[in-house]
């Protein structure tokens, strides 16, 4: 149940934001990813950082949920601040050694993408926290539909990704219970040394592969037995027009990234 | 219902030596119970797969509820007639939502969206799911799993019902459930085939085959098959509990009336035993 938690799975619940439509949710997150991109001003962030939370309060999950998968990466965003610190500017040094240069608009680079990519991954879990990933589906398969006039098969493309999203919790089960078995014959994950740990996740990986596989040869054998013949030739979703609020929602985000841009 | 006639088939197309099956002979009948016993890589799944269209046939003659499983343009009939449960729960499952995961079968065969919800509900009732329809499948446990499945499966309102080893995964507690749903099934009218490994689930049975390598070795009743000590040697198949305390009795020098097939029969043999020598 953890595990599912933290990957920003959907937990049904009556949030405001679950009963809001799933086509104004994608797109409104859509929009609002524009707007983390597009923002620059320390007010811009401001606003911003208040929508997320306000977001976060709104689908009624605690707020650690919202973060837990971010919390989980937090190297990897040390990591890309000080690339970013360290290289990105050559004028103004603060400090310089070699290549390497240390900047005040470095610095601020660096912040500014660890904060994006932040703020881009709490909203898509809190996206993918409050929508079923059939409705997600539904939406992306809204998105690409101009793809299909380019020969593209944009339906099946959006079932292979919800199929995708709704098999990561299975796959991450199966890792902790092989990292468990491997830890009981001798592996070393938590060894300190860097070349131990990396020998130790190679016979972790070739399993999980092998067996992501098989699943999806039996995920596969399935689905054709349940009579699927690719996504085109399926029940519709009944195409409900998008209610008042779902379009009050949208005007809202947008307004958000006009906002943006102008500050 | 089924009838299939000397079947051969071979995972390596390049030559036909290696087969998975080796001229099975196979029929079912309306509305029976059919179990298929037999050990690993037996062809048992393999025979299952023909039986909707998974699996092109090779060699051999098959009718499902009178479709010709040579006919290529025919198999979406013959898949939407036999829905099969399969052996891994997890492996199943489309959705991370109950209902729309026994949906995904009534959409592929594009049924109207207004019916679409109804027959998802009447298939959770059958399995006795109501009231999970927005649970995720992973919270569920794997008898539950396994049941879902099933709605998903019944939403097509299939005419013939294939469990391919579909308790194995299984604990204890969720095998019964299973069973218990199979058995109302059968109770019902469904025609239901059952493949599996443990021989326990064949004595409700109502024709008992007994599948070893890609052949059909036997049929009959589960009486005439369960009890019969030479041919489970044959297949390599440990006898019932209860079928083992008789032949166990009988070197002991007891006689019990009637060879038992359940542990509740062979009970009720030994209470009759006991009233027997008592007077």
């Amino acid at each position: 149940m953890k595990l599912t938690n933290m990957t920003g799975l959907y937990v049904p619940a009556k949030s405001p934001l679950h009963r809001l439509d799933a086509r104004a949710k994608f797109f409104g997150f859509l929009i609002l990813v524009a707007a983390v991109i597009l923002t620059d001003t320390l007010y811009g962030y401001a606003i911003i950082v208040a929508v997320t939370i306000a977001l976060a309060t709104m689908c009624g999950m605690p707020l650690g949920t919202a973060f837990a998968s971010v919390r989980r990466l937090w190297s990897v965003f040390i990591i890309i601040f000080i690339m970013n610190a360290f290289f990105f500017a050559t004028e103004e040094p603060i400090w310089h050694w070699w290549i390497i240069t240390l900047s005040k608009a470095g610095m601020l680079q660096g912040f500014s993408v660890v904060f994006r990519i932040l703020i881009i991954m709490v909203l898509s879990n809190i996206l993918t926290l409050t929508t079923p990933p059939m409705e997600i589906t539904g939406a992306i398969q809204l998105m690409l539909k101009p793809l299909n006039l380019l020969r593209i098969p944009a339906d099946d493309i959006a079932m292979i990704i919800s199929v995708a999203i709704q098999f990561i919790p299975t796959l991450l089960e199966e890792t902790d219970t092989i990292k468990k078995a491997q830890i009981a014959r001798g592996a070393r994950f938590e060894s300190k040394k860097l070349r131990e740990r990396a020998a130790a996740f190679l016979p972790l990986l070739v399993p999980i592969f092998l067996s992501a596989f098989k699943r999806a040869d039996e995920l596969a054998m399935a689905m054709e037995a349940r009579g699927y013949r690719g996504a085109k030739n399926r029940t519709k979703k009944k195409s409900v027009p998008m209610n008042g609020k779902a379009w009050l929602a949208l005007v809202l985000c947008t307004a958000i990234c006009a906002a943006e841009i102008i500050i | 219902m089924i009838n299939a006639r000397n079947i051969k088939f071979s995972y390596d197309f390049s030559d036909g030596r290696h087969r998975s099956l080796n001229g099975t002979t196979f029929s079912v009948k309306k509305g029976e119970l059919a179990v298929i016993l037999g050990h690993n890589g037996c062809g048992k799944s393999t025979l299952m797969k023909h039986l909707n269209g998974l699996i092109e046939l090779q060699q051999g003659e098959l009718t499902v509820n009178g479709i010709d499983a040579s006919d290529i343009e025919e198999v979406w009939k013959m898949r939407r007639c036999a829905g099969i449960v399969f052996q891994n729960p997890d492996n199943q499952f489309v959705s991370s939502v109950v209902e729309e995961d026994v949906a995904f079968g009534l959409e592929n065969y594009e049924v109207p969206r207004e019916e679409i919800e109804e027959r998802v509900s009447s298939a959770l009732k059958t399995v006795g799911m109501e009231g999970f329809e927005k649970r995720s499948p992973h919270m569920l446990s794997g008898g539950q799993k396994q049941r879902v499945a099933l709605a998903g499966v019944l939403a097509l309102e299939p005419e013939i019902l294939i469990f391919d080893e579909a308790t194995s995964m299984l604990d204890p507690q969720g095998r019964a459930e299973v069973l218990e749903t199979v058995k109302r099934l059968h109770s019902e009218g469904k025609t239901i085939i059952m493949v599996t490994h443990y021989i326990e689930e064949a004595v409700f049975a109502d024709t008992v085959w007994f599948m070893h390598d890609g052949e059909m070795l036997a049929h009959g009743t589960p009486r005439e098959m369960l009890t019969d000590p030479e041919l489970l040697a044959d297949t390599g198949l440990d006898a019932p509990l209860a079928v083992k305390l008789y032949y166990d009795l009988l070197d002991a020098g007891i006689k019990l009336d009637h060879c038992p097939l359940t542990n509740e029969e062979a009970a009720e043999e030994i209470c009759r035993l006991k009233s027997v020598m008592s007077r």
